[in-house]
């Protein structure tokens, strides 16, 4: 673990501003890649996203004030890479029951991807929901996020954070129930 | 059942996906491989602009210089065209002052 409060004393310290970014690089890699590479799912995109989050927060330091915690702050330019990878990956091709179907075989060609047929259902069923419902489900039930740090985070709500989860998650069983 | 429930058994909270071997190992130095190259063009980019914008003052200096030279020039030229006329008008300084005198 981090000291943060020295951490934040070198990134501000221009001999030592690469030195403290490289162990904010080790210490925060591991938890922002996964946390990308179950919304973007392939790893090339994961790696390619992981590279712009610390990129743009490598050039957005002389900006971080400090208001809020280091992991937050790197969580929320991750996921708002991610959702900018998504929407242009959107916009070349639609999420129908094709590219549902595309995601199948993607995953079942994909060396990086352990997953038996029940995983994979799984992965549809997430690739389906609206992005906001995606990213809550997976703070939530992958990383197990309270519901606090989330809303500092995206900025929004508890209310509305719970609301989206459970809609998530009904949609998951809906889609599970149909076509398991 | 609770629907969390049976997302829960039916899927567990496993992770199906992998890395390549070393990847979490070599990244950081990847990623500071990049940081130092836009660094490096951040750095040529501002020698770029001071140059321009050196260029720039030198050749503003240049070209009042040279206009102020050619207005020099012009003056010169204009004051000697004067002078002829008048040679060759035959008049002669003191005689336009009588002129101009009278004239008042």
């Amino acid at each position: 673990m981090i000291n943060e409060a020295q951490i934040i004393t070198q990134l501000k310290d221009e001999s030592k501003k690469e030195a403290a970014f490289n162990i904010l690089v080790h210490e925060y890699q591991e938890v922002l890649y996964w946390q990308i590479r179950r919304l973007v799912i392939s790893h090339d995109d994961a790696d390619d996203v992981l590279q712009n989050t610390f990129i743009k927060a490598w050039m957005a330091l002389d900006d971080f004030r400090a208001e809020s915690k280091i992991s937050t702050w790197l969580f929320r330019i991750a996921i708002n890479e991610s959702l900018n990878f998504l929407e242009k990956k959107k916009k070349n091709s639609d999420i129908t029951s094709d590219a549902i179907e595309g995601l199948t075989n993607q995953l079942m060609s994909d060396p990086y991807f352990d997953g038996d047929e029940t995983q994979i259902l799984f992965q549809k069923a997430i690739a389906l929901l609206p992005e906001k419902q995606k990213v809550v489900f997976n703070l939530k039930y992958f990383q197990e996020m309270k519901y606090e740090d989330m809303s500092q985070m995206l900025g929004t709500s508890i209310g509305a954070l719970k609301a989206s989860y459970h809609h998530a998650v009904k949609k998951i069983t809906d889609f599970f129930q149909q076509n398991d | 059942m609770n629907e969390e429930k049976i997302i829960d058994e039916k899927f567990g909270n496993e992770n199906p996906f992998r890395v390549p071997d070393h990847y979490f190992d070599e990244f950081p130095q990847r990623i500071m491989k990049r940081i130092a190259q836009q660094k490096r063009r951040r750095r040529m980019i501002r020698w770029g602009i001071a140059a321009m914008m050196t260029g720039c003052i030198f050749s503003s200096a240049f070209i009042l210089n040279n206009s102020k030279q050619q207005n020099t020039a012009f003056e010169a030229e204009n004051n000697q065209y004067i002078e002829d006329a008048l040679d060759y008008s035959m008049i002669n300084n003191m005689e336009i002052a009588t002129y101009l005198t009278e004239a008042e």
